[in-house]
């Protein structure tokens, strides 16, 4: 195997574990979110401006998961596709061996042609494999998106646990801990990206 | 790769080892081909380590294109692991082997070559003109296991039944019948687990015309040392490991 072909399985296996931490970090946001929405209600009027937050809060957690979900059978499909490349390209390998080991036989140049689409093949492997990490980083950025607006939507709930009064302090928790949260999705992704990126479409 | 033709005819039969090139921690093993006007069975095709060395030996014979047909005797790596290769190289072609090892098998890919199953009471594979029928050999060693009869040629290919294990440049034909036992008794005695299933075989194959027993390792037996090697096979006592 290739220090190439290696790096690449490495790079996929990377997002896949990435990925299964943010997926922990996006389930204890939402968890987050319900915990915010009791205390908002007893708190009453004087969490009045939290408690639309606190939906807010939820359904960007909801959404982070669909979209994690969806990576996850991207990363499949890339795993998939890394695997088919190895092969090909193991395949064209031997069949060059092929063609030198049979010099000047009858028969040597019908190998032509299965060298060609063996060649061939491989590099539509590469080509896909290149077009699918963009479209997978895009949906990478999306998620990067989605934290940065939860990032925002923290500090908002921490101006609004200001007023909460007794509640002050719980609220704040809440806060802390999706931006927490946020933080970390941030980060895993960001570290997914990286490992991606020297493969993308250029 | 040596290539030694073995049968001259209609059509011909070509067995391919010996080959100089093999890793020593891999075991040595016999292909044969058939080769028709313009069609070309390999039989045991062999390891994916062997694949490109027997490409290239199989292009003296035939081009890639006319290599139709491929036969597994069992599922074994040494017999059928370049199939995933195989798969690759050839755009037209079936490969016959057990019905039973048919989900084992396409584990090495098996996308664009058609499995033909062979049922366990055996069939036929037809290459143009030749008809070669498949005599069932099953427990020897493998639970599916088959070996191939050319009646025209008077070939019986019968996988690993016949094998020793020899060093290299071995001849390819056995020349001294009492001196060859002693490298196949251990062979035998451990590989093949049963002794209903060596007479069965024994009975069946006694009623073929045979001038040529192949096996896929080690030496051919020739003449009357197939019938030496039928009533040495018969008194044995395999499955001895228990
Ligand atoms: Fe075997
Ligand atoms: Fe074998």
């Amino acid at each position: 195997m290739t220090n190439q072909t290696k790096s690449q399985f490495i790079a996929v296996a990377s997002i896949t574990s990435e990925l299964s931490a943010v997926m922990v970090v996006a389930k204890e946001i939402s968890l987050a979110a319900a915990n915010a929405k009791a205390i908002a209600f007893r708190a009453g009027d004087k969490a009045k401006g939290f408690q639309p937050i606190t939906d807010f809060i939820n359904e960007l957690a909801k959404e982070t998961i669909e979209l994690v979900t969806n990576i996850n059978i991207y990363a499949l499909v890339l795993y998939r596709l890394t695997v088919d490349e190895f092969q090909k390209t193991a395949a064209y390998n031997k069949f060059e061996l092929a063609t030198k080991m049979a010099g000047d036989a009858t028969y040597a140049k019908s190998m032509q042609e299965p060298v060609n689409q063996a060649k061939l093949s491989m590099q539509d492997c590469q080509r896909q494999f290149k077009r699918d990490v963009s479209q997978l980083l895009g949906q990478l950025e999306a998620v990067m998106h989605h934290a940065r607006a939860a990032r925002v939507i923290a500090a908002n709930s921490r101006i609004e646990a200001s007023q909460a009064g007794e509640y002050l302090q719980s609220l704040q928790a809440v806060a802390e801990s999706v931006d927490k949260a946020a933080h970390t999705i941030h980060d895993n992704v960001q570290r997914c990206r990286i490992a991606l990126s020297i493969y993308r479409n250029s | 790769m040596k290539m030694t033709k073995i049968y001259e005819g209609s059509h011909q039969w070509i067995m391919f080892g010996r080959d100089e090139g093999k890793p020593n921690n891999i075991i040595d093993t016999n292909q044969y081909v058939v080769r028709t006007p313009n069609r070309c069975l390999l039989l045991d095709p062999g390891g994916a380590e062997l694949f490109a060395p027997m490409m290239a030996a199989v292009l003296h014979h035939a081009p890639v294109d006319q290599i139709t047909d491929l036969f597994a005797s069992h599922q074994d790596p040494d017999v059928i692991s370049s199939l995933g290769l195989w798969d690759q190289a050839l755009t037209n072609a079936k490969l016959h082997a057990p019905a039973i090892w048919e989900g084992f098998l396409r584990h090495y890919s098996c996308e664009s070559i058609e499995y033909v199953p062979i049922p366990d009471n055996g069939g036929t594979i037809k290459l143009e003109s030749v008809e070669l029928q498949l005599i069932p050999a099953h427990y020897l060693h493998s639970s599916g296991n088959f070996h191939v009869y050319d009646p025209q040629a008077k070939i019986l290919m019968t996988g690993d039944v016949g094998a020793a294990i020899e060093g290299p440049d071995t001849p390819v034909f056995v020349d001294n019948f009492a001196a060859h036992v002693e490298k196949m008794r251990f062979w035998h005695q451990r590989w093949m687990p049963s002794n209903q299933a060596k007479r069965v075989w024994i009975e069946r194959v006694r009623n073929l015309d045979i001038d040529i027993l192949a096996p896929q390792h080690g030496r051919m037996f020739k003449g009357d040392d197939v019938k030496r090697f039928l009533d040495w096979f018969d008194a044995l006592q395999v499955g001895i490991a228990v």
